[in-house]
């Protein structure tokens, strides 16, 4: 029935829509304006989970493949020899899915409905809210769906612009200052992703088809085209002649390093990856808890994706000859974060401390080059979004009812807010790894994996789990256990309306610690061909 | 009837309190007192379930029965999940199941005024659970994970009262400290992944690669491995020198001190030495450490009971001190010993728990100087804690004497200077709970305290607990291994040794003679020591210093190294990003002023400029 | 060839020497004027090259003929400007002048 729908399509599109239908919305009714984006974000949530229960891991995600030239700039054929009748400059508009976005198509679903839930906090100009909410998650999804490189860079942009402007209105005191940081650091971030992209265009995305006239030439970004130039011999990126060195064709190893090091660059900046975190610190402690869903939830989790999409699956040798490097600079992520959260006065600052520790294990499992390290690393990732989502719509619920998130002034909350401390301990417990919890499955893969190469790095890397029982416990139960200050005595429980998305985290952070292989199982074939085909390289 | 009918129902035993933590749980407040009823039930019928596995594998004949699910598949990997009831494993599930429902039971009555009852039966009722998933683990990833959860529920119940700061700052100690433990055990684990042929996890095929192809894991990495378990171990059972998280665990609710604290959960340590036993037999360094570590525990913990006052640290202590027996008995190669000691130690341990929580709940006071002459009004408690302190101390014919002896028998034959050091502790251990019982039972009753004797709910288990305490321990004399051959069936004969027998009782008994001359006679006098010594008694009365010495030592750098850190992060690492943030705006300031308006500044501006490019390009030619 | 060196040599003289005045003077006028030396060597170049250049042709004088004219014109719009500003600010000092700025 759902077959001929342009499923992938309308995941993108939706929350566009819904956009242009808030701001159509007269903005006194600030119903209907929650309504319509809550509506508009539940139904690419409904579509990728139907997308989840469809999808064949053995067959990948080849029917929602969408793939229609987008736009097409015809060049001077006539340096060319005579057999060349066209040369043109392609963009296609190219939407795929596999085992490896799926996951993160689900977590963008779930964490952006429960976000949308949330943002019953937010107390001012709505319509522009909701309008730029819905934006944000078109960029989202597209991001996570594009297959082509141009698109790709589009929609990464995307999410930039709404996030500067919800970080900037609706956020704390320092919200200006921590919108304009996120923007210059993220827009360094794209204009490295935008080199390197360039690069890959200019030697890679070149392909012949052979037409009726003769040969037509198309330089283009489509990720497919690029990626099997890479691995192709014959390519004439990896062909070292005159001919090649003539048009600039010839993607020597310099030019690769230089793009690998540049997409490390633009990917490390998101995830992000130490020295490069100060800015994530400001948009955590900054932004309203809702955004912060997102954002740490979410928009951490592209950084991870283009790393293994762009980075790894591009440049595996590259990343082979480092994985000393990044396995040493997740495992400083892991102690860095884990340290300094426990130091933190200010909850917000620990979790943004601990979101940069967990992200340190994310980089080791991706370091391991092996399936069980890299479906280690998309677990943690999505784990540690619906974790921190849950953890940031905590701190909005206590934030609004005592004005504070400052550890010296909370205490004894058990007793006049049970549940919500009680999902608080939940949340606390599943980032510091407690089996049985969603943090605990990605943290052991990954873990897992790295152990295999490099033991003792991994070792000083398992650490971090110690620290992160020590900064969770204290900061946790300096909130809910001890006595309860007089200010906070009468307090309300949880509203139905907050209550629904913290339990809806909490069951699925459950379910993913106690159930993994509802995920594993759809990465299953998500890395073999890759891992299958860096080893007859390497090998070779 | 087949022989595993029951043990292939085995998993239902951990589901049933698992059902009543998620009933409680989703009901909530709502149920108090009928949510302590479901708890108790769900027990019940655990411990019904594991009598019928125990009475399907009496007879020795039955096989083993496991069952394997795929927990994780990836590749050509395979985690796994599954339950295995074996002899050692039913023993537990009887252990756990028996002291749980007793423990259900009584604090049906020690926990009737306490508005979150019902919180605490479900807590009680996750714990419950995962310690029986613990038990019937049959592979090391399975074992670690409810090992880990076991630890949480000890977390939660140590700081079920969470308004006190003491049950906030214990809860927080007991889970990081054994969390050092777990990482240990988690290292171990990864070790043995990589290493194990197979990849496989599964406590059979270890004792296999062990067993018949010795040298499949070089010897180097066995006893890091092994050493890297028994980090784990010592973490969970208290030993020294991760000790310091379980006397200060009694801030929780006294059952929980019972149940968790004393009978299961510290056990699992020992437990988990046991079913890794072919690693750590496969290197003589790690079996040297485990037995040094254990005797120095059981003597170094002995010491400090002796200078205690509130009751339930002392029995803390005194815990301590006997999972030390235990490891020392693995250590020279006992495992039969070892849960031997385990098993009467679980009984006589939570009745001298459950009886402190009986005196408490009647004085409403840990301080045993605060107490005294409780013989007269608490009859029951006063017998049964009795029988319970003379199990301990290891007078025969109770339990204790048996498993003690079988442990001393042990060493004097591996390690002569650990039995010595055995011994003594064996003296101690007699003599702190003389101390205990006298100041708590004998004397005069103190004014304007109404004690009176516990409800029946709290006072049956007793009873039965002190039942269990006098007989147990004749699963395994000397003149009869059954309990050895039932668990081992290939395992060591227990050597009878009279010369062993006669030295235990004598310290034992000296020990309490000296108590009662000291604390009942007034022979000796109380302060005979503290005179002559005092900083020695100060020394043993403050625990070594011990968590002084951690906070100088690892507390305090790791926050200043916090806070170095941090500074940096503000002035370093952020202080590079403001530098470059003000050094474009400074660009951009000095290029407005170059931007005057001052049509001469710009020609002059554009000259100079022109005269750069002219000379840069003429001097491209020179070089 | 030592004919056209000389005529460069003068050429470039004046040249500096209007360049100077257009930077150093304060004057509009005598900005200006600066100016119409600078093109004036601008000229004399084109005329030297015409006639002692590579290829000597009359191309650079009828070159020079325009830029004569253009700077005839050049100058009296400037004049036209100045006078306008003069009116304005009752004074012709160009760095009392930045409307440029932005």
């Amino acid at each position: 029935m759902l077959d001929d729908l342009p499923v992938l399509s309308l995941i993108v599109l939706a929350p566009l829509l819904g956009a242009l239908i808030v701001l159509a919305l007269p903005s006194a009714r600030s119903n209907w304006l929650r309504i319509t984006a809550i509506i508009f974000t539940l139904i690419p949530f409904i579509l990728t989970l139907w997308l989840f229960a469809d999808y064949q891991p053995a067959v990948g995600g080849g029917a929602y493949t969408e793939h229609s030239t987008w736009l097409s700039i015809p060049l001077n054929q006539e340096q060319f020899n005579a057999s060349v009748t066209s040369l043109k400059l392609v963009f296609d508009y190219h939407l795929a899915v596999d085992g490896i976005s799926l996951p993160l198509l689900l977590l963008t679903g779930v964490v952006s409905t429960m976000s949308a839930l949330a943002s019953v906090h937010i107390r001012k100009r709505w319509k522009t809210y909701y309008s730029l909410f819905l934006l944000l998650l078109t960029g989202i999804y597209g991001v996570f769906l594009a297959r082509d490189l141009v698109l790709f860079f589009i929609f990464f942009e995307v999410t930039l612009i709404p996030m500067f402007f919800l970080i900037g209105i609706w956020g704390y005191y320092g919200r200006e200052k921590a919108a304009t940081r996120f923007l210059i650091y993220n827009g360094l971030g794209s204009a490295a992703m935008l080199l390197s992209f360039l690069i890959l265009i200019a030697t890679l995305g070149f392909s012949a088809v052979e037409g009726a006239g003769g040969v037509n030439l198309l330089f283009g970004g489509n990720y497919d085209t690029i990626l099997s130039n890479l691995s192709n011999p014959a390519a004439y990126a990896n062909v070292d002649n005159d001919l090649t060195h003539q048009f600039g064709l010839y993607l020597n190893d310099q030019t690769k390093w230089t793009a690998f090091v540049l997409l490390l660059i633009a990917f490390g900046i998101k995830v992000p990856i130490f020295p490069f975190h100060t800015w994530m610190l400001r948009v955590h402690t900054e932004a309203p808890p809702p955004v912060v869903m997102i954002h740490s939830g979410i928009l951490l989790k592209m950084g991870v994706y283009g790393l293994i999409r762009f980075a790894m699956f591009l440049f595996p040798e590259q990343l082979h000859a480092w994985t000393g490097v990044i396995a040493v600079l997740g495992v400083i992520n892991i102690l860095y974060g884990a340290i300094l959260a426990c130091v933190q006065t200010e909850f917000k600052l620990v979790l943004a401390y601990s979101s940069i520790s967990h992200m340190g294990i994310v980089l080791l499992g991706i370091a391991s080059l092996e399936e069980v390290g890299l479906q280690g690393a998309i677990y943690q990732s999505v784990s540690h979004g619906l974790i921190s989502a849950l953890l940031f719509l905590i701190v909005g619920s206590i934030y609004e009812r005592t004005n504070t998130t400052q550890l010296s002034e909370l205490g004894g909350l058990a007793r006049s807010v049970p549940f919500i401390s009680g999902v608080l301990l939940l949340g606390g417990l599943a980032s510091l790894g407690l089996p049985g919890l969603s943090g605990f499955v990605g943290e052991f893969l990954s873990f897992l994996g790295m152990f295999g190469s490099m033991k003792i790095v991994t070792a000083i890397g398992v650490l971090g789990i110690l620290f992160a029982a020590v900064y969770v416990l204290r900061s946790i139960l300096n909130i809910t256990y001890g006595s309860l200050p007089e200010q906070y005595v009468g307090m309300k429980d949880a509203r139905f309306i907050e209550a629904l998305p913290m339990i809806t985290l909490a069951a699925l952070i459950i379910l993913l610690g106690v159930y993994p292989s509802i995920l594993t199982d759809l990465m299953q074939h998500g890395f073999s061909g890759f891992l299958e085909q860096i080893h007859t390289r390497m090998g070779g | 009837m087949d022989n595993t009918f029951f043990a292939e129902y085995a998993w239902l035993v951990p589901l049933f309190p698992f059902i009543a933590f998620a009933v409680l749980t989703a009901m909530g407040k709502g149920l108090k007192k009928t949510g302590a009823w479901i708890g108790t039930i769900a027990s019940f019928l655990s411990l019904v379930l594991s009598l019928c596995i125990a009475g399907e594998r009496l007879s020795g004949n039955a096989p083993d029965y496991g069952n394997q699910m795929d927990w994780i598949t990836i590749g050509k990997l395979k985690l796994v999940a599954g339950f295995e009831v074996t002899n050692l494993s039913t023993l537990m599930l009887v252990v756990v199941t028996l002291v749980a429902f007793l423990v259900n039971l009584y604090s049906q009555g020690y926990m009737k005024k306490d508005e979150r009852i019902s919180t605490f039966f479900a807590y009680v009722a996750l714990f419950t659970s995962s310690m029986l998933g613990l038990v019937l683990s049959d592979n090391l990833l399975t074992f670690y994970i409810f090992w880990e959860l076991v630890g949480v529920c000890s977390f939660l119940l140590v700081g079920f009262w969470y308004q006190k700061p003491e049950a906030k700052a214990a809860a927080k100690k007991a889970f990081i400290v054994t969390r050092i433990g777990d990482l240990g055990l988690l290292i171990g684990l990864l070790l043995l992944f990589w290493y194990m042929p197979g990849h496989a996890l599964d406590f059979t095929t270890l004792h296999n690669v062990y067993d018949t192809q010795s040298g499949a894991i070089s010897t180097g990495i066995t006893t890091l491995i092994a050493l890297l378990i028994f980090v784990g171990a010592v973490g969970k059972s208290g030993q020294f020198p991760l000790h310091v998280w379980l006397p200060d665990a009694m801030e929780g609710p006294t059952p929980i001190s019972a149940l968790i604290h004393a009978a299961t959960m510290v056990a699992a340590g020992v437990f988990l030495v046991v079913r890794t036993f072919d690693i750590f037999e496969a290197s003589q360094v790690a079996m040297n450490t485990v037995a040094i570590v254990g005797a120095f525990t059981a003597i170094f913990a002995a010491t400090i009971g002796l200078a205690q006052n509130d009751i339930k640290r002392i029995l803390a202590y005194s815990t301590v001190s006997q999972l030390g027996y235990m490891m020392l008995a693995l250590g020279v190669g006992s495992v039969t010993g070892a849960m031997f000691h385990l098993f009467t130690h679980a009984f006589f341990k939570a009745l001298l728990f459950l009886g402190a929580g009986s005196v408490i709940h009647s004085v409403h006071t840990q301080d045993i100087r605060e107490m005294g002459g409780l013989g007269r009004k608490m009859k029951i408690t006063a017998w049964t804690f009795g029988l319970g302190s003379l199990a301990l101390s290891g007078i025969p014919p109770f339990s204790g004497f048996w498993s003690k002896d079988a442990i001393l028998t042990a060493a004097l034959d591996k390690q002569p200077i650990l039995f010595v050091v055995a011994v003594i502790a064996a003296f101690f251990t007699a003599l702190y709970m003389a101390r205990l019982f006298f100041l708590v039972f004998a004397g005069k009753p103190r004014e304007g305290q109404h004690a009176k004797e516990s409800s029946s709910v709290m006072t049956i288990p007793l009873i039965v607990l002190a039942v269990l305490a006098t007989v147990s321990g004749f699963v395994e004399t000397p003149f009869n291994g059954w309990l050895g051959h039932w668990l081992f069936p290939e395992g060591a004969e227990h050597d009878a040794s009279g010369l062993v027998m006669v030295v235990s009782a004598a310290v034992g008994l000296l020990g309490l003679y000296i108590g009662w001359l000291t604390f009942v006679k007034g022979t000796i006098r109380r302060n005979a020591i503290s005179d002559r010594a005092p900083g020695l008694v100060t020394l043993v009365a403050r625990k070594y210093y011990i968590d002084e010495l951690y906070h100088v030592l690892f507390v305090r750098p790791l926050q200043g190294l916090g806070k170095v850190l941090d500074l940096f992060d503000d002035y370093v690492i952020d202080g590079v990003v403001r530098l470059t943030g003000h050094g474009a705006s400074a660009l951009g300031r000095l290029n407005s002023r170059l931007q005057g308006g001052q049509v001469q500044t710009y020609a002059l501006t554009a000259l100079i400029s022109i005269v750069i490019l002219v000379v840069a390009i003429a001097g491209r030619r020179f070089w | 060839m030592s004919m056209l060196s000389s005529y460069l040599t003068l050429a470039a003289v004046l040249f500096c020497i209007g360049l100077y005045g257009v930077l150093t003077k304060r004057n509009a006028i005598i900005v200006l004027l600066s100016i119409e030396l600078m093109l004036n060597a601008v000229n004399l170049n084109l005329i030297a090259f015409s006639k002692y250049g590579v290829q000597p042709s009359l191309a650079g004088q009828i070159f020079s003929l325009f830029t004569i004219s253009v700077a005839a014109a050049e100058a009296a719009v400037g004049i036209a400007v100045l006078i306008v500003l003069y009116r304005g600010r009752a004074s012709v000092n160009v760095d009392e002048f930045d409307e440029l700025r932005g």
